[in-house]
């Protein structure tokens, strides 16, 4: 039941006026420097150039390569956040014992800054004086390159974000455990389906919209990643472990080449929305069948 | 006893499952608390991990940061809270607002108006710009200024085409959380420049950065409210509307006083946001209102190896909001977030 009132106006036009502010007056001054060559260092008065900023940018290997490094630390990290905040959620959604301190301990991580976790990730990793390597040696795997090999880079930075961003999953994950409704389990009980029936039968059809809400909201942050790349690696070794929102930050500030890195920032908000689309198309099916 | 809770073995094993998970989660914060209470020596020297057992701690790395002489930590620790507390205040306030609107009253926008806005906030900052040739700012705040006031006038009008109603609104507010926030860091920072070339100063001010914080914590406040709002039973305001109270006092004296605990959650929430941020204190301040992310995060490339310097820095931003992770926890418990999903 929704009714009318001039009053309407007063409460909603702040919100709007502020948000419309922010959001279109970059989206007009971005979107058509994107079309034009400017840079400030060194100063060269602006020239329209039509795509050239955009075809440049998609023949840059470059380009492609930031791209595919963001999408893999996005999607391990992402996976590897769903199946273990899953697990979490149903072990606290179990009562498991100590479930309390559980609850406000794993909430933790996500309220850390990105950039102090950063910080603590380069201590435990540090290749000579930290615990980690500490622990390797006893494996017999001594001074192991973890910031400054591609590889362990990379699944540095991916477990970093699991570290941080598993709580949200666990957070929002639990909150739609518990919205299930009990006498679907009281009957799967006494058809006496196993545990693991009771999971692939009940609960993770019924969590499935939930699961695809997460995640895609997790993708999506997780695309954006700056902060923790930027602390840990510098996007190094060379270019290896450069983000798409690092790459866009080097080009604009380091270079000052404004229209490339608008027309940079525009691809990438084109490529986050395909990402996007593709992922509930393939979805969708799925919950139209579960529904 | 509920159906689901789990029995015999399985119970330990999610147990043991959990613990492991805790390891995990506490170890990096317990390294940096105990690093923040070691000497140079102590840490160059190779891991160690138990205080008075391993090491002896000592309070240098504090009395250091405290003292001031290694940077400006005082005054970036109040920048960032007078950022943090203002910028999620205000997003609270003007997004709850917005937010019961979206609830109880009715939009209706023309899919024509909105498109109309578009078209000449384009198409008014292009021909300003280049045919006219004023400058770039103020041809954004004529192109916006005139884009608004037609879309408005023409939203009067019998249009053809699609209408929108709250829920188009909710859906677009909360898409501009979609948007990668580089492109809107980087064109806020040139836009704010080009502010500054008329007069109007914003890189490197409290107003700059705070309002850019408020637009950007809108989407979430607006999400989190609508849901806490539409939870509230209704009866309560109809039988004051019979009363013929008007409707700013029913969301003041009513609504307001009966949503304190999601307001307080929102609020939190947003607080956390604001001060973690590192992206827009990156592009917009340089100095004088830098945010404490950007001083923790420059701790690295200043200081190389410093661990035990960097670890009370690092400590200084994290403390406040572990603070509130407890008093949010509470929240949790009471199944306020449970709304936030549906």
């Amino acid at each position: 039941m929704t009714r009318n009132d001039p009053i309407k106006h007063v409460f909603i036009w702040p919100a709007l006026l502020i948000v419309l502010v922010i959001s279109i007056f970059p989206l007009i001054y971005s979107l058509t420097t994107s079309f034009m060559s400017l840079r400030l260092v060194p100063p060269i008065p602006p020239r329209f150039v039509g795509f050239d900023n955009y075809t440049a940018l998609l023949q840059n290997p470059r380009f492609w390569h930031v791209a595919w490094t963001t999408s893999i630390i996005a999607f391990i990290a992402v996976a590897l956040q769903y199946v273990i905040g899953f697990a979490v959620a149903l072990a606290l959604n179990a009562r498991v014992p100590g479930e309390g301190l559980f609850r406000i301990g794993f909430l933790l991580p996500m309220l850390v800054a990105p950039v102090a976790v950063a910080l603590i990730a380069r201590q435990v990793l540090n290749p000579t004086m930290g615990p980690l390597n500490e622990l390797m040696t006893i494996f017999g795997f001594p001074n192991l390159p973890f910031l400054t090999q591609t590889k362990w880079a990379l699944g540095a930075i991916i477990a970093v974000e699991v570290w941080q961003w598993t709580p949200f999953v666990i957070l929002m994950l639990l909150a739609g455990l518990q919205t299930l409704p009990d006498d679907v389990y009281e009957a799967a009980a006494l058809e006496n389906a196993s545990p693991w029936q009771q999971f692939w039968g009940i609960t993770f059809p019924m969590m499935l919209p939930i699961s695809v809400a997460v995640v895609f909201i997790r993708l999506i942050e997780s695309y954006k990643i700056i902060d923790t790349v930027f602390v840990m690696t510098g996007g190094g070794p060379g270019i290896s472990t450069e983000t798409l929102t690092l790459f866009a930050y080097q080009e604009g500030f380091k270079k000052f080449n404004l229209g490339y890195t608008s027309a940079l920032s525009f691809l990438f908000l084109i490529f986050i929305t395909i990402i996007g689309l593709v992922y509930l198309a393939i979805l969708k099916p799925y919950l139209e069948k579960h529904k | 006893m509920s159906v689901r809770t789990l029995k015999g073995n399985g119970r330990w094993w999610a147990l043991a499952g959990c613990l492991l998970w805790l390891a995990f989660t506490f170890f990096p914060l317990y390294w940096v608390a105990i690093t923040s209470f070691k000497t140079p020596l102590g840490v160059v020297g190779g891991p160690t991990y138990i205080p008075f057992v391993d090491f002896q701690p000592s309070l240098s790395a504090w009395r250091e940061l405290l003292s001031g002489e290694r940077g400006q930590f005082y005054n970036t620790f109040i920048a960032s809270t007078i950022i943090g507390l203002s910028a999620s205040l205000i997003a609270t306030a003007v997004g709850s607002m917005a937010a019961y609107a979206l609830v109880r009253f009715t939009f209706r926008v023309k899919l024509l108006s909105a498109l109309l806005f578009v078209v000449v906030a384009f198409g008014g900052y292009l021909i300003c710009y280049n045919i006219f040739r004023i400058g770039q700012a103020l041809s954004l705040i004529y192109a916006f200024l005139a884009a608004l006031s037609l879309a408005v006038a023409s939203s009067r009008l019998r249009l053809p085409g699609p209408v929108l109603g709250n829920n188009d609104i909710v859906f677009w507010f909360v898409s501009q959380r979609m948007f990668p926030p580089i492109v809107a860091a980087f064109a806020l920072f040139l836009m704010y420049t080009e502010m500054g070339k008329i007069g109007l100063k914003l890189v490197d001010t409290y107003v700059g950065l705070t309002f850019a914080y408020i637009a950007f914590s809108l989407p979430i406040v607006i999400w989190l409210m609508r849901d806490f709002f539409e939870a509230l039973p209704i009866e309560v305001e109809e039988a004051a509307m019979v009363d013929n109270v008007p409707s700013w006092r029913i969301f003041i004296g009513i609504v307001l006083p009966m949503s304190k605990p999601g307001l307080i959650a929102t609020f939190m929430i947003t607080l956390a946001f604001v001060w973690n941020e590192f992206l827009f204190a990156l592009f917009l301040t340089h100095s004088k209102w830098q945010t404490l992310p950007i001083l923790v995060a420059g701790q690295n490339s200043q200081r190389g190896d410093e661990w035990w310097a960097i670890s009370a820095a690092a400590l200084v931003a994290i403390i406040p909001m572990v603070i509130m992770a407890g008093i949010l926890s509470r929240f949790m418990r009471s199944g306020l977030l449970l709304g936030a999903i549906k």
